[in-house]
């Protein structure tokens, strides 16, 4: 009886633990002190709004707690010497629901390969790019294929654009962009020959990286051409945009990873990362994490908060790729190697999966709020479960896997109002609205200047003075030398003003002549005497 | 306590005693005789004006008869009297310094408190009695002093009773200061100066209003710190239904009035109360008859409803095949009706010369639209088909409606066969059976040979029979050939299906333009493949393969052809057969590949299965042989597809070994590449902190002597370049990547950033951490949940458009009570019944409140 008191106790404890825990997720930080302000009416003000973010975290976590019952699971092994990552296909495949056994499957496409793949960001759209010209979008949901057909040309990248209606492909010359009924709509020829395509969802940008190391920027609803700068680093197709803050990561030949935003000539971060070319480049869904792969056999994870290496491991990877909920997939030859809690300390080996003998595996991407790797290789292409990559509750405001018509509309008006400007790509986009740091060598406006020398004065004046003899405290040498000092701290900031209104401390007028020395004075031009 | 005394300017006062002390100066002695002679009648009011007339500006202050005084009062002793009088006079003598006051009444005491002092001790010494017995045997004492006013019937005077002490010890001290006292005048000070007076006035209306004043703080500030004002309007608007404002209504005119009379007459509404209770009862309805008629409108009701869902159904329905049957059938409908019914016949003629009047007049048809103005425009040869049929078919419709029709008969079969023109082999078809028909009529009629006259003749008659003979043979070829035509026709029709369903289809690469010859042709060479677009004229069989979609997604991914294939092995398990076809399908069930083959004959029972169960077809195993055909046949087709443009001829070679120039490089890659960033760093980070040029003088100068070239650099160039050195020293240190050795972070300041951050701190806020916290927290919908987004959005003062705001009413506020709800009303529709209000005098001083 005392025991199953303890539990339910130990329960409810439990419960009001993780609630806790999900209300400091949702208020975001702790509020500021607000001992420090004086003003009352700002005081209580911000104290009513505290106290509604506080209640609107309250609710979120309760919503997410009624709402979001699902939880990701991962492969448990039941005892020390199991081991998650002896788990065959065939044997997870046994377990799952019937649902999830649909999902995996393998494609051979002999002819057309190597293959590229790419998901729309609520997974529900697939689109193939086969090397030598083949293109299908497919229905993930029903499995049903949306269009195919041939370029009869080079298919380098395939990336859709902010739904499945359009998508982008880079092609032998240039990259050009298809709608959903495999219509040709733009040929983007500024972006020249394109290696590799992304796209920056909520700003609209495509960029490209192409055979000259030139990163394009251009915005897919307006046309225009956002930037254009040239890495200076050499030919690369290692190209990946950062989620967290749509900054784009190039990874180069000489073992640098750069990171660039359209509105910056030089790269915003550049790191040395590996001791020969990158190979692949991978962001984490948070933007903390990185993960690089290069050709001195290492993969290392990245903290981007500090620029330092969390983890290396001695492995080759030629595509990475971090699923929404952490997991990292690296493939190597014909291998896809998973890995789990990659940032943690208790980083391990997660899953392993063989292909066929001989294929080589191209890409791997993990399909959005689906436990679901999709593999892009040689001989055509294939998806595998992956317990726990997906976030396994979506948020239909954000992507709708089922999304209806309308809503895909609706969306898209949306997304297309909440457009972001190019300019809000950075680095931290926390910064946007707080104050800036102050300019080095900004200069002073007029009245800051008067301001300044206002305090001065005050100082000068509030001066405590030496009490001395003989006469010199009287009253008159008192006035004489506070007068003094005040005019030394006037000094500095009049000469400054008169800077800024640019006016040089002589002026001569047109007129005026002046006065030579008498002895130079028979040099002088002498007015023409009429 | 003496009573406070009041202030009086000039007017009488009662104490007759005190009176006398104003007018000119008398003797001492013949004041108390005048005294004695009591009140004259000089002392009147009239009289005392007079004489105070003189000293006017004297403020004289005296105190009216106090009660005890007057003797209304029982309940007042003698002594208490007697010294009240004494005191007050007192104190009349100088109010200004009540100190003295004081200091006279001990004195006097003491006064006459030293020998009765002495007279108790000696009694109680010598008697041994408690000292209270002589107390009050002297008060007693005094008590019995007699008073010698007599017939005087004004009050008591301090004369009075001095007389009565006259000779007593200490008589001539208080005799003394009653005369000095009495010579004095007695003047009160001049009223303070205007500035003064102001002065203190205003302090003391300040105090007031500051009270007034304060009593608003507190909900002053409760309104300032709530983050919502709500103003709600006064909604109240009166009874306004139209029968209260009928109920209101008086009679005002003369016409008006005898209406009134007339209809509110005794008379009238008792007729109308008969008649009303008459027709109530006429009213009397079965019940049988209620529920039929409810259950009748139930019915009519749930009839149009469902009529109404259908035709919103079929509203949305966008199929324009389903549109056309829907209009066939509709025409077909009509033209049952003409045949039944001759009325109908003529309403439609009617109805088709109004719709030709009406195309002669707006021409509507002939290219007039703006649809086809523009396509004319661009060109009708740039157009696609269908553009080009549309224009086609319309030009052909202005021509059906403007044609001169002879009848309406005519008409109508006519412009039945023309309104559909959108399947031109359905009047073609129509137009054949005519012929068809009349051809038969005519072989009919032609057996009848005349009889007499000269077509009896029997030349004539041999002529006719030959002539018949070869009409017969000839109209015989032509009903074959009608017949031939018709088949054809039909045939065609299919033929044409198949080619819309071509142009609408997905699956064509090439040009459409020769969709339909392709269709001819492969019907020509392969029946099979004209299977293909059977299976997409037959939907039914569509959704039987998408749903094998679902489960082999392989297969839909496959190239064309031998998705045509697939296609084609499903359908042909309803439909006929055809060659041979492969398909594969490719399903994970471990680590080993399976692959399907199923061929026509023996696969069909196999697919049969699969579809039965619907579920994932069971693969089964196919040995390395047939797998090689499959690989081989799938090739061929590719190349097939591709036309030559992609020829795949070796496969093996998708991986070239990187070149060897390319190997040096990547293995020697890592070697100089951590010296090159080092290189590349102190580069960016001399871009952004140039490094302080080295302090050199400018050749020629400073250089002219021995010393100056013995100094070396003048010491303030060396102290310059020491403190620029620190500076970038200093730039450096605190840069982001200071300390890390493989990392360039530019710390290049963004230009175009600067217009999304805050320039300084916004007005209240006066610390950057309580700013950039109080930012930190999104209120949009996005990412609040619906229950607060609304509290943390709401605008500061909440109005609708319209309401007054009235003068802020006073209510009472707990000031220490912390506001629950973040909305404040400040402004009720209904009073608060709970708040105390204040009159609209104090709502009035404070106006309105600014709000930040």
């Amino acid at each position: 009886m005392a025991s199953a008191r303890l539990d339910t106790e130990k329960v409810k404890q439990d419960a009001q633990d993780e609630l806790e825990m999900k209300v400091a997720k949702y208020s975001r930080g702790k509020g500021a002190d607000l001992k420090v302000l004086r003003d009352k009416k700002l005081k209580a003000q911000l104290t009513a709004r505290e106290k509604l973010y506080g209640k609107s975290a309250k609710d979120a976590a309760m919503t997410d707690k009624w709402l979001m019952p699902t939880e990701g699971g991962f492969l448990e092994p039941e005892n020390d010497l199991e081991k998650s990552y002896r788990f065959k296909q065939d044997d997870v495949l046994k377990e799952v629901d019937l649902l999830s056994s649909t999902k995996p499957f393998d494609m051979i496409l002999p002819v057309l390969g190597p293959y590229t793949i790419e998901y729309t960001s609520n997974g529900r759209y697939m689109l193939v790019g086969g090397r030598k010209g083949h293109l299908a979008m497919m229905d993930m949901l029903n499995m049903d294929l949306i269009k195919e057909f041939q370029v009869r040309e080079t298919v380098r990248d395939v990336t859709f654009l902010h739904n499945e209606q359009l998508y982008a492909v880079a092609q032998k010359k240039y990259p050009y962009i298809y709608n959903r009924h495999g219509t040709e709509i733009h040929c983007l020829k500024e972006h020249g020959k394109a290696l590799k395509l992304q796209f920056l969802t909520k700003q609209f940008l495509l960029a490209s990286i192409n055979s000259f190391g030139q990163l394009h920027y251009q915005d897919v609803s307006t046309g225009e051409m956002v930037a254009n700068y040239r890495t200076g680093l050499g030919r690369t197709d290692v190209m990946r945009v950062n989620p967290y803050n749509a900054v784009i990561g190039i990874g180069h030949a000489s073992g640098k990873v750069t990171m660039w935003k359209p509105t910056s000539v030089k790269p915003l971060v550049t790191m040395l990362c590996h001791h020969g070319p990158v190979t692949a480049v991978a962001f984490d869904r948070g933007g903390h994490l990185m993960a690089t792969s290069g050709v001195d056999r290492k993969i290392k994870i990245w903290d981007l908060r500090k620029y330092e290496v969390v983890h290396s491991y001695a492995a080759r990877a030629q595509s990475l790729d971090f699923s929404e909920r952490g997991l990292l997939a690296c493939s190597n030859g014909s291998q896809v190697e998973i890995y789990r809690n990659v940032g943690g300390h208790d980083s391990k080996l997660y899953m392993k999966h063989r292909m066929m003998k001989g294929y080589q595996v191209g890409k791997v991407l993990f399909r959005p709020y689906e436990d679901i790797l999709g593999i892009g290789h040689s001989m055509g292409l294939s998806s595998i479960l992956v317990p726990g990559s997906g976030e396994p509750n979506f948020d239909t405001f954000v992507n709708n896997p089922m999304e209806t018509t309308k809503q895909k509309r609706e969306k898209e008006v949306h997304a297309l109002l909440d457009k972001l400007p190019p300019e809000t790509v950075m680095l931290n986009p926390n910064m946007i609205a707080t104050v800036r740091a102050p300019k080095k060598k900004e200069k002073k406006t007029k009245k800051e200047i008067e301001e300044e020398m206002e305090d001065a004065i005050e100082a000068a004046k509030n001066l405590e003075r030496k009490k001395k003899t003989k006469g010199r405290s009287k009253p008159s040498k008192r006035a004489k030398k506070k007068e003094e000092d005040v005019f030394r701290a006037k000094r500095p900031f009049l000469e400054e003003s008169k800077e800024i209104e640019g006016q040089p401390g002589k002026k001569q007028r047109v007129g005026e002549k002046v006065e030579l020395p008498k002895a130079l004075q028979r040099f002088a031009k002498k007015p023409q005497s009429s | 306590m003496p009573k406070k005394p009041t202030m009086r300017r000039g007017k009488p006062a009662p104490g007759p005693g005190k009176r006398r002390r104003h007018g000119p100066r008398l003797p001492t002695a013949m004041r108390r005789e005048l005294d004695a002679m009591g009140p004259g009648p000089a002392r009147g009011s009239d009289d005392d004006e007079g004489s105070d007339a003189g000293a006017e500006d004297v403020y004289e202050y005296e105190e009216g008869v106090p009660e005890e005084e007057a003797g209304k009062n029982g309940r007042y002793d003698d002594v208490a009297k007697y010294e009240y009088e004494f005191d007050s006079d007192a104190s009349d003598a100088d109010e200004d310094v009540p100190s003295e006051e004081g200091e006279d009444m001990e004195e006097d005491d003491i006064d006459d408190g030293d020998d009765e002092e002495k007279q108790i001790r000696i009694l109680q010494e010598t008697t041994g009695m408690p000292r209270e017995a002589f107390d009050g045997k002297k008060r007693k004492q005094a008590l019995e002093l007699p008073l010698q006013h007599g017939d005087r019937d004004g009050p008591v005077t301090i004369h009075d009773l001095l007389d009565n002490i006259q000779g007593k010890p200490g008589y001539s001290k208080v005799r003394k200061r009653l005369q000095q006292q009495e010579k004095k005048t007695m003047t009160v000070l001049a009223p303070l100066p205007k500035v003064e007076r102001d002065k203190i006035e205003r302090k003391v209306a300040y105090k007031a209003s500051n009270k007034e004043l304060t009593k608003w703080e507190s909900r002053v500030k409760m309104n300032r710190e709530a983050p919502t004002l709500t103003f709600e309007n006064d909604t109240n608007l009166g009874v306004n239904t139209v029968a209260a404002i009928a109920s209101e209504f008086k009679p005002r005119t003369e016409f008006e009035k005898r209406i009134a009379e007339i209809t509110q007459s005794a008379e009238i509404m008792e007729a109308h109360k008969n008649d009303g209770a008459r027709i109530l009862e006429l009213n009397k309805i079965d019940v049988e008859d209620v529920r039929e008629r409810q259950n009748r409108l139930a019915k009519m009701r749930s009839l149009l409803f469902r009529h109404e869902m259908k035709a919103k159904r079929v509203k949305k329905i966008k199929s324009r095949t389903y549109h056309r049957m829907l209009k066939k059938d509709r025409l077909k409908a009509a033209s049952a009706d003409i045949e039944a019914d001759p009325e109908a016949v003529k309403e439609y003629a009617r109805k088709q010369e109004f719709e030709r009047a009406e195309e002669r007049m707006t021409l509507r048809h002939k290219n007039t639209s703006k649809w086809s103005r523009r396509i004319i425009e661009r060109g009708l040869t740039v157009q696609d088909e269908g553009t080009r049929a549309a224009i086609a078919a319309q030009l052909q419709k202005h021509a059906h409606l403007t044609r001169k029709m002879n009848s309406t008969k005519d008409d109508s079969s006519s412009e039945e066969s023309s309104d559909d023109n959108e399947d031109e082999s359905d009047s073609e078809a129509k137009i054949l059976n005519r012929g068809k028909e009349k051809i038969l009529k005519i072989l009919e009629e032609d057996n009848e040979i005349p009889n007499s006259g000269v077509f009896s003749l029997p030349f004539m008659e041999r002529a006719m029979k030959k002539r018949e003979e070869a009409t017969y043979e000839e109209a015989q070829q032509a009903l074959e050939e009608y017949d031939d035509s018709l088949r054809k026709l039909e045939d065609n029709d299919t033929e044409h299906n198949e080619d819309s369903y071509k142009v609408a289809g997905k699956r064509t690469f090439g040009p459409v333009k020769n969709a339909h010859e392709e269709v001819k042709k492969r019907k020509l060479e392969d029946t099979e493949n004209s299977s293909d677009s059977e299976y997409d004229s037959d939907t039914a069989r569509h959704e039987v393969i998408t749903k094998h979609d679902d489960i082999q997604p392989g297969s839909a991914l496959l190239d064309d052809e031998p998705q045509n294939d697939l296609y084609k092995s499903f359908s042909d398990i309803i439909k006929s057969p055809g060659p041979k076809t492969t398909f594969e399908v490719g399903l994970l069930a471990g680590d080993s590949w399976k692959k399907v083959k199923s061929t026509k004959g023996n696969g069909q029972s196999n697919v049969n299965d699969s579809n039965n169960k619907s579920k994932m077809p069971v693969p089964s195993m196919v040995d390395p042989k047939l797998k090689q055909q499959d690989h081989n046949s799938d090739s061929d087709s590719e190349e097939d597809m591709v036309e030559g443009f992609l020829t795949i001829s070796d496969r093996k070679e998708k991986y070239e070994l990187p070149s060897q120039a390319d190997l040096i490089r990547q293995a020697f890659a890592g070697d100089d590449v951590e010296a090159e960033f080092e290189k590349d760093k102190m580069d960016v980070l001399n871009e952004e902190n140039p490094e302080p040029e080295k302090p050199a003088l400018v050749p020629g100068w400073g250089q002219w002597t021995d010393i100056q070239q013995k100094k070396g650099l003048p010491s303030w160039m060396l102290k310059e370049h020491e403190i620029a050195k620190r500076n970038r020293e200093e730039a450096l240190k605190t840069r982001k990547d200071s300390k890390l050795k493989h990392v360039i972070i530019s710390e290049h300041v963004d230009k175009k950033v600067e217009k999304y951050l805050a320039r300084n701190l916004p007005f209240p806020y006066t610390s950057k951490d309580v700013y950039e916290q109080s930012i930190r927290m999104p209120i949009g919908p996005d990412f609040n949940p619906t229950t607060s987004v609304s509290a943390l959005t709401r605008p500061a003062i909440v109005k609708k458009p319209g309401v007054i705001i009235k003068p802020i009413q006073y209510e009472e506020v707990n000031p220490h009570e912390k506001p629950n709800e973040l909305k404040r009303v400040i402004q009720r529709a209904f009073p608060n019944p709970n708040a105390k209000k204040a009159s609209a005098k104090q709502g009035k001083r404070v106006t309105t409140q600014k709000r930040k």
